[in-house]
């Protein structure tokens, strides 16, 4: 069974407290009202029937008295109805039914007693008053009133309480669900909060609230925001001092691994092809620790600025003694891009030489633009293409494709394209591989919001 | 032969970056600390130098600022800090270069060699440009305010220079890397500050500039 939500479990209770109230009001007024009504209609009912039971008895104190007439001239109206009892005999007016056994016994009894009495009875399904008053020893007065009027108005109360009833535990369940939207709105901030940290925006604080019943959770929210931005940050330091800390020893070992080449032709054959390896590795490492700093870099966002992308791709032909011809700005896009320069300089420097190492050697570079003001940048090249597998993973870091690992030996870093994927997202864009029809594939990198 | 300075408290490095413009041809000398790397200028003026940034004792900022009181030589900073604070101060105390450890040496003699130019090459020489009250005179290597001589570094000489033979006319920030630090593409800042610095000598409210002025996204221009 599924667990109901902390409103609907709120707003149910709230229903269900109210109608235990409401009910148990209702049943209390009914009952007062009933009892009240009752004894002013058994009263009522009393002083009727000693008035009659008065006629009935002047009526009788005669030599021969007409039992149905004396009733008869009793002035009842339809709600009530006379019975006399003399010795064990009833009479009643002709016209009337009695039931075989109208009176009680118990009640005979005391009005034989010489006692008045009242007593409340259901006669043929009606409720009725049966009120006896003794005349005589053998004579009783018996004076049977219909409580049907009453019993109505105790139906139409008792619908009335009900409804009322109905209404307010509905008027609860309204409360209840009013009063939690009010309670369960933090919860929704928290929730607003946690979504945003979780899309990598861990800037994101609740606002510190006055209510003193919130305090608590919106600063320990924040305080955990807190250690969460602390440690990631401090993670992403560490890759970066570790960088900067081999700066130091890198520059010891680029000016000294010079110092080699320039000498190249005083060392032994041997000598030469060690330090040849050595100079090697010390750029290979220099790139590495570059390009950890960079990627560490990449966190912030993009600082645009007005940006000739296309001269900017020329030059980037132009540094890797590649044809400017290759740079093709597509009819009708604009060549300055509002983009970060360093970085879509990297874009294009990391793409080109992703090209020149694995892809037999980029063919086109191609700067176009996408619906909505997206700049796209696309380098082409001449190699076998990305299997589909290695389309994503490619962009992560340290990843090489097939291509890469068949051609062992290469002295790319493994970040290249890693970096151009943060440079992507920096603009709130993304970096995809592709194979193009003709063979060969194509990196494409869209770059939003960069033309106006 | 070119004299370099090597101010750097790593001995290692230093030795090595010795070694290495030695082997470039320069004559090189080095320095442990800014103290003594200052005491070693004053005595024998080399023609460029090259400082750390975190030295024991003086700082390469102070260093810098110090050296600059009476020295126009090409300062060229060459430390492990990227950060723009860094770069912005170091170039704010008078540094012409900012280099991120580790520079390629072939890298750091290009930047030697761009530094040191003095002009370029004329096929027609130029009488003094003038500016308001302000006065540019190539030949003579000379800026003049209303008549008093500014002292400005070669550098921010050939940038004025740069700027007055386009007159009234933008050039972009990376057209000023290129044309005076001979970068095919670099760090804009390096353009940002150093005009900041030409305003603090030529302008009268720098804050307001009416010669050096700066065309949003677009670049510098000097007016009239």
């Amino acid at each position: 069974m599924t667990r109901l939500g902390l409103r609907a479990r709120v707003t149910a209770a709230f229903a269900v407290g109210a109608l235990l109230l409401a009910a148990s009001m209702a049943l209390f007024s009914y009952d007062l009202t009933r009892r009240s009504l009752l004894e002013e209609r058994e009263r009522t009912a009393v002083r009727v029937a000693y008035f009659d039971a008065a006629v009935v008895r002047s009526g009788l104190d005669t030599d021969e008295p007409d039992v149905v007439e004396v009733l008869r001239s009793l002035d009842t109206g339809s709600g009530r109805r006379p019975l006399l009892q003399i010795n064990e005999s009833f009479h009643a007016r002709a016209a009337e039914v009695v039931g075989d056994d109208p009176v009680p016994e118990s009640l005979r009894r005391m009005v034989r007693g010489g006692e008045p009495a009242v007593q409340r009875v259901r006669l043929n399904g009606q409720p009725t008053l049966v009120v006896g008053i003794p005349i005589s020893a053998t004579i009783s007065y018996y004076e049977l009133t219909s409580l049907r009027e009453v019993e109505d108005t105790f139906q139409v109360v008792a619908l009335t309480l009900t409804a009322v009833a109905i209404m307010v535990a509905g008027s609860g369940a309204a409360l209840g669900w009013y009063a939690t939207r009010h309670s369960v709105r933090p919860l929704t901030a928290v929730a607003d909060a946690a979504e945003r940290i979780a899309a990598g925006d861990v800037t994101t604080r609740l606002d510190p609230t006055t209510d003193p019943d919130l305090t608590r959770l919106s600063s320990s929210f924040n305080h955990m925001v807190d250690q969460l931005a602390r440690r990631i940050e401090r993670d992403r330091r560490f890759a970066a001092d570790v960088s900067h800390e081999l700066r130091s020893p890198l520059q010891t070992l680029a000016a000294a691994a010079s110092v080699l080449t320039r000498r190249r032709e005083h060392q032994d054959e041997r000598t030469a092809t060690a330090a040849g390896l050595v100079v090697d590795e010390v750029a290979r490492f220099q790139r590495l620790v570059d390009d950890l700093i960079e990627l560490a870099r990449t966190e912030q966002p993009a600082q645009r600025q007005s940006v000739d992308v296309a001269a900017l791709a020329r030059e980037s032909c132009r540094a890797r003694d590649l044809p400017e011809n290759l740079v093709h700005l597509a009819p009708g896009t604009p060549a300055r891009w509002q983009v970060e320069r360093r970085r879509v300089e990297q874009i294009l420097r990391n793409l080109l030489d992703n090209a020149v190492r694995y892809g037999g050697g980029p063919v086109a570079v191609r700067l176009s633009a996408a619906g909505d003001g997206v700049g796209v940048v696309e380098v082409d090249d001449a190699g076998p293409g990305v299997p589909p597998a290695d389309r994503e993973v490619i962009f992560d870091r340290f990843v090489r494709g097939r291509a890469a690992h068949a051609r062992a030996g290469t002295d790319g870093t493994g970040l290249g394209l890693a970096l151009v994927a943060e440079h992507a997202a920096a603009h709130g864009g993304r970096a995809r591989a592709e194979n193009r029809p003709g063979g060969g594939a194509s990196f494409r990198v869209e770059l939003p919001g960069s033309l106006s | 032969m070119t004299a370099v300075l090597v101010i750097e408290d790593d001995d290692r490095i230093r030795l090595a970056l010795l070694l290495a413009l030695e082997e470039e041809g320069y004559t090189a000398q080095g320095a442990a600390t800014a103290e003594e790397g200052l005491r070693q200028q004053k005595e024998h003026p080399a023609d460029n130098v090259l400082v750390d940034l975190m030295l024991p004792g003086l700082d390469g900022y102070e260093c810098i600022r110090r050296m600059r009181r009476d020295d126009d030589v090409p300062i060229v900073v060459v430390s492990a800090r990227d950060d723009t604070h860094d770069i912005v101060a170091a170039l704010e105390a008078g540094a012409d270069d900012y280099l991120v450890k580790p520079v390629a040496v072939k890298e750091l003699t290009a930047r030697l060699r761009a530094l040191r130019r003095r002009g370029r090459a004329r096929t027609t020489p130029v009488t003094a440009q003038v500016f308001g009250d302000l006065e540019i005179s190539e030949e003579a290597g000379e800026v003049r305010k209303a008549g008093q001589p500014v002292p400005v570094t070669r550098t921010e000489f050939r940038l004025l220079c740069e700027l007055a033979d386009h007159a009234g006319r933008v050039l972009s920030r990376q057209q000023l890397l290129s044309r005076v630090w001979g970068y095919e593409t670099g760090d804009e800042r390096l353009v940002d500050v150093h005009v900041g610095r030409l305003r603090q000598k030529i302008e009268d409210d720098p804050a307001n500039p009416r010669h050096l002025v700066t065309l949003r996204g677009l670049g510098y221009k000097l007016q009239r």
